[in-house]
């Protein structure tokens, strides 16, 4: 990260280039989310070959449960196509959920605990403390961490409506109990006055902070690259790609000034 | 075991009784004009066959011979042989000081007799350099660096490009132990690994070990990278410096005492932070950058017995940026010795060393304002004895007691931060270690270096210290008190090398050796870092262990103006360390939890052909190797390339002497690219590009190369001052050799995905600079 200062100021050269990479396309992929906000949803897709579009083929006609420690059971239902949902699903800080996925002669299971619920205080622009020549701003979330408890929390940043390519996520190793102001730092989209940005907040379990972190390690580039790339540990059998987590969630949105 | 070494000892000195009759030859080879002691230097009796021997560190040389008239001819490369006739009556003191000669033409060609140590030495594996040789050698920003000098020899690998870092036949960075008058130098760069710490100026020897390490070196399991400073010369004052593009550089040197004492204080200091406020971009401008060294010897010779030296390194790198956040980083070493001659033949050198890295990272936002610091200290105390027992035994033994005391991270904040202050816990611990080395000549032909070291290495308290299952969870936890001995290891490492003279010019040679370490560096980012931590053997960590066996055959042409060696390696590695994925390694008290073990292998063929002497000199050498690891964790538990894994690779360096006032040189490098992990396949998460990924290292690089060169223009003679400028290009036909490779959603295509290969250095890079000397 302290590479990436110095690299403009030595003579660096870049260029889209082509490899001839191999093709373990196939693979299942499962995005589960339970939350306390009622929108609980299992998305099941493949991955496809690196040189392929962005276009993941949907995993239909599987059979989707989520139950919790109580023994309380859902069955998901599939409204488009590879997405899973239940209106009956609504999630309980505290409630340890397990995901079972039945598709294509296998199963996958997962197990996630929703943490307690903290409360985003506030989302304020500040003055870009890197770049403050051109009036860019910085999105600054703030919430008080509660002393004694192991928490983690996962960011998703929108501008204009259009999500930030960023993974911001923290854990309290260093703010425990603290009121904890934080930039959420990118170079994927420059804010400036008049923009709407929406953040959400979510706060996750340790097993899915760990699968966010090593993604997170693995987008930073330091000198030679980064640490080196791996599927993230995944709290799902049978190696699926992909997570599932039982989180809280909550919004704020505002526009710059 | 000390019983085992006391055996030996009573052993070898058993068996020179029974030696004719013989007396002692022995005293130290000088430079005539400056004073500083030659480090192998070569003595030869011409009178007796196969009588050679060289001076060690301290340019001291002892040799035997029965009663009569003999020649002693005293050789060093770029230095004038020097033939002295003796009338041995009985043991006697000869002192010697060699010329350089003025007249470069001279030195060049005519004042360097060859000699074939490189064929009879038993030692494998090692590489001399000429610190002559590396000025000469065009590098990056006129910066001469006898790290990046020393990637342009078989068997070494660059981290990368314009990277001080180095991999020598297969090994980790951090299994090259590196000495600075015998201080560990933990982190040997500067500026991010584009820089050494080492400023070419204070510099006088470079010895690299790649296999068959004596006896007296321990502690990393690749290499020894032993750099020794000037001594300062004991005749003249001196003032020698140099403005460079990037930084300037200042020795000055002289007698404390003309012939008994001398001192050297050499420093350097870049200013890259110029460069940074012509900067367009505001942010760069506002920032600090910069680096320094400072290098400082003296010594006293109190008579022909006693010697005392006392030397001295600090650096530091600098990097802050306008009001967010500052970072510094450094090593500080010291060492202070005493040379014993308890007879001619026992020569003792006592050396406490003090050695230091630290860093420190600053936020200075008004919010989340802390302090981060971490700190390695070693203190260091060894003995040394060398002991010619007679001309066909040279025993070495010694002891070691090494402290550790590693600091892995403070963070301290205000009450009004954001921030907790947290401190994890210090770890104490020893690294002691006993050996032996014997050289025999065993005959007119086999020469036999042999010897043992055996290493304890014990973890102390005070602290608490716990045991981890698979997912990295606390199973046990105990805690010590300051002192207690928590976990210790002892390891028993054997050394031996030999070398069979088919004829004079010819030889063939082998070696086994294993090595071990208890210091193991932690990072899983890819190139060297500031943040770079290092954790001690433990009762979670084994120590690394490596056993190396190689063979060579060694050939001079041309009456020994040329030098070729064929070596062939093979490597086990055992207890390697990786990390687990999504590792947390930085301010973690359960660190040890984040690693998983396994093991290695590595093996290659390294051809090297050298030209030493004459107007045109060089070398060539290839290396065709494979490197391995294997973790039960990791690509399924099958072997895996390492990440300096390199098919070939390729140096060529040539030094061309036109006339008295124009040298000129050349290098050329060609490498297979580094092992790299690519994606296989992609997906999404969460409204992101994610990528998936098979095996591990299963992909390259392109290949790398690039040719650089050098002209060094010497100022006309006067009596009074000296001058000369040093040109060079870098990257001359500006390849694009990569650095990085990432991959993202195309900024061009909608809803695809691209791969960006990022280089540096990728234009040619002129540079100049001005040296002087009066």
């Amino acid at each position: 990260m302290l590479m990436m200062l110095l690299l403009p100021a030595i003579i660096s050269c870049q260029k889209v280039i082509d490899l001839k990479l191999k093709d373990a396309s196939g693979q299942i992929v499962i995005e589960a989310n339970v939350d306390n906000n009622n929108t609980s949803i299992v998305k099941l897709s493949q991955n496809v070959s690196f040189t392929s579009v962005n276009t993941y083929p949907p995993v239909s006609g599987a059979t989707v449960t989520i139950s919790d420690q109580s023994g309380k059971s859902y069955t998901l239902t599939e409204g488009i196509a590879g997405n899973y949902s239940s209106s009956q699903l609504q999630g309980t800080s505290l409630n340890t959920y397990n995901l079972t996925v039945q598709t294509g002669g296998k199963t996958y299971t997962g197990r996630s605990t929703m943490p307690p619920a903290i409360a985003l205080d506030t989302i304020t622009a500040k003055n870009d403390e890197f770049n403050n020549g051109n009036n860019q701003k910085e999105i600054t979330v703030s919430y008080s961490d509660p002393a004694g408890i192991k928490n983690q929390y996962l960011f998703l940043m929108y501008v204009n409506g259009v999500q930030v390519k960023g993974i911001f996520v923290y854990n309290d190793d260093l703010t425990d109990g603290k009121h904890v102001s934080r930039p959420l730092r990118q170079d994927d989209i420059d804010i400036y006055p008049g923009d709407m940005v929406k953040v959400e907040m979510q706060c996750i379990d340790k097993a899915n902070y760990t699968y966010w972190f090593a993604l997170q390690q693995q987008q930073q580039n330091g000198p030679g690259g980064g640490v080196t790339p791996s599927n993230p540990p995944s709290n799902l059998s049978n190696n699926a790609l992909g997570y599932f987590s039982a989180h809280t969630t909550q919004t704020k949105t505002i526009r710059v000034q | 075991m000390l019983k085992t070494f006391a055996f030996l000892i009573i052993l070898f000195a058993a068996s020179g009784l029974y030696a004719q009759k013989k007396f002692v030859i022995s005293g130290n080879v000088k430079d005539e004009a400056t004073g500083e002691q030659l480090i192998g230097a070569s003595i030869r009796i011409l009178e007796i066959p196969n009588s050679g021997t060289s001076t060690n560190n301290y340019g001291f040389y002892s040799i035997n011979a029965p009663e009569g008239n003999y020649t002693l001819l005293f050789t060093y490369i770029g230095y004038q042989s020097f033939a002295r006739k003796i009338s041995l009556r009985k043991s006697q003191t000869v002192n010697v000081s060699l010329s350089t000669k003025t007249n470069l033409q001279e030195v060049v060609v005519s004042a360097n007799k060859p000699n074939n140590d490189q064929v009879t030495s038993p030692q494998m594996g090692l590489e001399k350099l000429n610190m002559a040789q590396i000025n000469q050698v065009p590098v990056l920003l006129g910066e001469r660096d006898i790290l990046k000098t020393i990637t342009l020899l078989p068997g070494v690998k660059s981290s990368g490009e314009g990277n001080t870092g180095f991999y020598v036949r297969g090994g980790a960075s951090d299994q090259n132990l590196i000495l600075l008058d015998e201080a560990t130098v933990y982190n040997a760069s500067h500026l991010f690994g584009f820089f050494s710490t080492f400023n070419s100026d204070a510099i006088k020897d470079v010895s690299l070990y790649k296999g068959g390490m004596p006896a007296e070196y321990g502690g990393r399991l690749s290499s020894v990278l032993d750099v020794k400073m000037n001594e300062g010369n004991n005749q003249n004052f001196t003032v020698q410096g140099g403005i460079g593009l990037i930084s300037s550089r200042l020795k000055i040197e002289g007698p404390l005492v003309k012939d008994k004492g001398s001192f050297m204080i050499s420093a350097r200091r870049t200013y890259v932070d110029v460069f940074l406020k012509a900067s367009k971009d505001t942010t760069l401008q506002g920032s600090i950058l910069y680096f320094y060294d400072l290098n400082a010897k003296a010594n006293y010779h109190f008579n022909d017995k006693n010697a005392i030296y006392i030397s001295g390194y600090f650096g530091k790198d600098v990097l802050g940026l306008k009001n967010t956040f500052g970072t510094n980083w450094g090593n500080s070493t010291g060492t202070l010795r005493f040379n014993h001659l308890f007879t001619n033949r026992l020569f003792s050198n006592t050396s406490l060393v003090y050695s230091n890295y630290n860093f420190a990272v600053e936020s200075f936002s008004t919010t989340n304002s802390f302090k981060v610091t971490s700190q390695i200290t070693d203190f260091n105390l060894k003995e040394d004895l060398q002991y010619s027992l007679n001309n066909n035994h040279t025993l070495k033994f010694g002891l070691n007691v090494l402290h550790h005391a590693i600091s892995p991270g403070d963070v301290t904040a205000s009450e009004s931060s954001g921030i907790n202050s947290k401190s994890v816990e210090k770890r104490y611990g020893f690294e002691n270690a006993a050996y032996i080395s014997d050289e025999w000549k065993a005959g007119d032909k086999l020469t036999v270096l042999y010897g043992l070291r055996l290493s304890g290495m014990f973890l102390q308290g005070p602290g608490t210290f716990k045991t981890y299952d698979a997912a990295g969870d606390a199973l046990t936890s105990q805690t010590y008190g300051s002192g207690d001995v928590v976990k210790s290891y002892y390891n028993l490492e054997p050394r031996f090398s030999a070398s069979y003279l088919l004829n004079e010019e010819t030889s063939l040679k082998a070696s086994y050796n294993r090595n071990t370490q208890n210091i193991h560096l932690l990072s899983n980012s890819t190139s060297s870092s500031p943040t770079d931590l290092y954790v001690l053997s433990s009762n979670n960590i084994k120590p690394e262990i490596a056993d190396q066996v190689s063979t060579g055959w060694f050939k001079n042409f041309k009456e020994n103006q040329y030098e070729f060696s064929a070596e062939v390696y093979y490597k086990w590695l055992q207890n390697q360390i990786d990390y687990k994925n999504g590792a947390q390694l930085r301010i973690n008290q359960d660190v040890e939890s984040q690693l998983t073990f396994g093991s290695g292998r590595a093996y290659g063929l390294e051809l090297f052909l050298k030209k030493k002497y004459g107007r045109f000199n060089g070398w060539v050498g290839y290396t065709l190797s494979r490197t391995e690891r294997k973790f039960d964790a990791i690509n399924n538990g099958n072997y895996f390339p390492a990440k300096q894994d390199r098919t070939h690779d390729l140096s060529i360096v040539g030094i061309y002497n036109l006339n008295k006032r124009w040298t000129f040189s050349a290098t050329f490098i060609y490498g297979t690219g580094n092992a790299i992990t690519y994606p296989t396949g992609k997906y999404n998460i969460n409204g992101l590009t994610t990528y998936s990924y098979s095996e591990r290292n299963g992909y390259r690089l392109p290949p790398t190369n690039r040719l650089d060169v050098g002209a060094t223009l010497e100022g006309k003679e006067h009596k009074k001052y000296h001058s000369s400028w040093t040109f060079g290009i870098y990257n001359v036909y500006g390849y694009h050799n990569p650095y990085i490779i990432t991959f993202r959603d195309s900024k061009t295509v909608p809803n695809t995905t691209e791969a960006l290969e990022t280089s540096i250095f990728s234009t040619a890079i002129p540079s100049i600079t001005w040296n002087f000397k009066f």
